[in-house]
Order: structure tokens, then sequence, then C-alpha cells
């Protein structure tokens, strides 16, 4: 696996993708979680088609034992993991407060969140043992901004960003770094395809820098928060979404 | 909190785990000349939360105002936390909030008014050291609400939070000595920790007319503790 190992989880999505690709570039030997098995294998397959090192492993993190049991055979593997990027998620569910089910709200709330948690658990030991390790979690502007239809998002969103400062005070004795990024609008096959022309136009047009951000822009900022250039920053969040919202 | 809105004239239903602080405090307003009731609920549990809504309304057949007060803070490392643990804090502070708000909606919807107001923590800006999940579900809590007063405000219901900093409860000295709280009270710029009678003020406003153009907002009621 290399020198540097990288974790991604939601890796084989439109920003997973992107994140995997600029951190392999940056010489990490890449682990690519995610639940859907044909995107995670396709993304392997483009990871090595440019000699870079790649596994797929599919998981399901709103399963303790399923998260619990991959990671012990990840560190079977490699014995060290040194970037954590916790980039699974997503809104799941949109619905009005009245017509949201309990189990579609908690869902959101455990892929989102519980999670990042059960992933973070599972690297905290080696990595303090070890006094060197970086944790990446990903919020977003709906976290600070709140939007209709996404209570569950929007407050799992807003939790992974105490969660991440929590973990980082936590952690900042041993030396490991824990931040997160907040992508805004992004432009992936996802997103886009569930918007009209139209209203892609509309959206894009409120923002400041009057784009969306490129899964490229998010992997960027992955990428400076997992190298040592931000060696002195823990507990942040990066915003990175044109202006879109500030704090 | 449920004194204070009381005294202001609102009949209050009080919703607690511990039944028998919720009768102390429903005794406490009754002999006041207010009406209050005392139920028995577990914020967490879906059908105790609908049957605790339903009750309040069989017996003042409106509500105007939710406070979700509700919560748990246990502490622990990230790294030894307990799945259970976990659960159960996001359960309460976080999912009981949302529970307890979608069951008063449908009320509010049907009258045309309503209030909501759900109490967060400074942790939720700063983190909390051995209580990762607690300042999770603090944090959740801001953004959940933001989400649900855009949801809302059409319909003229505000939905806002209130932040105290630490208050003079048996909270914090689950973990702290007395001393540790005095001194806490030195540094704030206020120059004492809140009282629980501090929260009162602000929470009636909210719920006030005068309050009528404020909405998703967090107020932070802490003697200057933080200031985001």
């Amino acid at each position: 696996m290399g020198d540097k190992v990288a974790i991604v989880t939601g890796g084989a999505g439109g920003i997973g993708q992107a994140v995997v690709m600029r951190l392999a570039r940056a010489g990490f030997g890449i682990f690519v979680l995610d639940k859907n098995e044909e995107a995670g294998r396709e993304t392997v397959e483009l990871l090595r088609q440019q000699n870079y090192d790649a596994e797929f492993y599919r998981v399901d993190l709103k399963y303790r034992t399923e998260v619990k049991d991959l990671f012990e055979t990840l560190y079977a593997k490699t014995k060290r993991i040194d970037v954590l990027v916790n980039l699974a998620g997503g809104t799941l569910h949109r619905r009005l407060i009245h017509e949201f089910s309990l189990s579609d709200w908690r869902e959101v709330i455990d892929v989102n969140l519980k999670g990042t948690f059960l992933c973070c658990q599972a690297v905290i030991k080696p990595m303090k043992e070890r006094k060197d390790g970086i944790i990446i979690n990903t919020s977003s502007n709906f976290g600070i901004t709140g939007s209709p239809g996404r209570t569950a998002y929007a407050a799992a969103k807003a939790a992974i960003i105490a969660f991440t400062k929590s973990l980082a005070l936590e952690l900042a004795p041993s030396g490991v770094r824990v931040n997160a990024i907040a992508p805004g609008l992004t432009a992936t096959a996802r997103v886009m395809t569930s918007h009209t022309e139209t209203e892609w136009r509309q959206l894009t047009e409120k923002i400041p820098m009057g784009r969306a951000a490129e899964p490229n822009d998010i992997a960027e900022a992955v990428n400076f928060l997992a190298s040592a250039e931000s060696g002195y920053i823990t507990g942040q969040l990066i915003h990175v979404n044109g202006g879109m919202v500030f704090t | 909190m449920a004194l204070g809105l009381a005294r202001e004239g609102a009949r209050v239903a009080i919703a607690d785990v511990n039944e028998e602080c919720a009768n102390t405090v429903k005794n406490e307003i009754e002999a006041s000349g207010g009406r209050a009731l005392a139920i028995r609920t577990d914020v967490s549990n879906e059908k105790s939360v609908q049957a605790m809504v339903e009750k309040s309304l069989k017996e003042f057949l409106r509500v105007d105002i939710l406070v979700n007060n509700a919560g748990i803070f246990p502490t622990s490392p990230v790294e030894e936390m307990s799945e259970e643990d976990w659960d159960r804090v996001i359960g309460t502070n976080l999912v009981g909030a949302f529970l307890c708000a979608r069951a008063v909606v449908p009320k509010f919807l049907e009258q045309g008014t309503g209030r909501i107001i759900s109490i967060t923590s400074g942790r939720a800006f700063q983190g909390a050291k051995n209580g990762a999940h607690y300042a999770a579900s603090k944090a959740g809590i801001i953004g959940f609400s933001k989400s649900l007063a855009l949801e809302l405000a059409p319909h003229r219901i505000t939905v806002n939070v209130i932040c105290p900093g630490i208050t003079d409860t048996a909270q914090p000295r689950g973990h702290q000595t007395e001393e540790q709280i005095y001194a806490q009270g030195q540094r704030i710029p206020l120059g004492r920790i809140g009282q629980p009678e501090d929260l009162v003020g602000p929470a009636v406003f909210l719920a006030s007319d005068a309050a009528a153009f404020i909405t998703g907002q967090t107020l932070l009621v802490n003697g200057g503790s933080i200031m985001w």
C-alpha cells in the first residue's frame, strides 16, 4: 500500500472520486470505502490505470460491527492509516417535518453523523499511539444555514462541526488533527441530474463566484488538510462554496 | 422555564422523564393559581411523545409554545464511547427535539400560530472534550431549528434557539466542584454563572408577539462568556 495510507469513505461518489484521485497523486495508497459496489470497483480501476495503489471495500456505515470488522481488516493489511476522510453521507430523504418518518429521519442522522463517529472511533487508538494522524470530516453549508426539507441533514451536518471540534480537543495533545470541510453546491452527477437546467442556472447565479464547486475544488481542500502544510490547523471548518455562506 | 411561562399566563404541560420533578413543578404552578399538567415523557420515544402531546391537547385544547429543554450530558472520550451512549445522547437531545416538534406542528398549522424554542449549549460552538456526542447533539439542534424555521416561516410559525452558558443547576455539579464552578463564574464577563431564572425572560420574549419577526436565530444567554 505504499508509505502513506488514506481511507476515504464515500470514496466512489462524485466528490469522493476527485478526492481519492487527488490524494493518490499526493502519494497516498487509498482504501476506497463505499456502499455502492459498482462505483467503488470502477473508482479503484481508474486509480490503478494510473498506477496508484487502491483497494475497494463495501460498507454500510450505519452498522457498528460492520465498521469495526472492516477497520480491523484494513489495519491488518497496512499497520498504519495516516489519513481518514469521512465523505460518506447525503440528504437521502427530503421531506417537510410533519411528513418525515422517525426511521427516515434517523437514517439520515446515522449515515451522516453516526457513520462519522464510528469511523473516527476506529482509527483513534492507533493514531494516538503513533502520535500522528489526520481526520477530515464533511459538513455542509446547510449545517450553517439550514434548509427546508432537510431538518435531519442540516442537523447532522451542524452536529459534525461540533463533533469535529470536540474530537480535535481530545486528540490535540497526541498531535492528531481533526478538521472539517463544508462543500457548497457541487457539480457532481448526482446533484446535477436532480435539477433542471433552469434550476441549476438559478442556483449558480446566486453564488458570489458565479458557479458551483467542481469536485476538484473540494478535493484540493481535503488534500491541503491531509498535508503537512496544515500542520497547525485543528478543529476548524473550511468552507468551499464560492462565497455562498460565511462563518 | 415552566414556572416563568406559567407566571406569564401560560397553561403548562411539564413533560419530563422524572415524574416526581414534573409533579413538584406542577404543584408549585397550581399553588400560585396557574394550571399545569405533569406528564411522564421519554422524548426519545415516538409513542411517548405522541401520547404526551395528545394528553396536553385533550386538557388544554391548543398549544402555542413548545420548549425543547430535555437533554442529557454523560461524559466519555470518543475513543471509549459506547454505541449505546452515543444513541442515547443523540436520541434524547436531538431526535427528541425532532419528535416533539413534529408532534406539535400539525396543530400549529391548524391554528395558524405557534412558537418553538429549543435549548442548545455553548458546547455546540466550542466543542466538548469528553462530550462529543453532547456537542454534536446541541449543534444538531441549531441546524435542525434553522431548517424548521425555513419550513414554517410561510405559516408565521417561528423556531428559535436559546443557548445558555454554565447554569446553576445539578448538571455542572456532575463533573465540577463548587470551587471550580465559582471560579468559572469569575471569568465570565458579567461576573457570575447563570441562574435558571436568567433564561425565563428570553424564553418569554421569544414566545411573545414582540419576537414575531425573529426566526431561525440562536440567542446566547451566557453573561458574555462566548460571543458568536
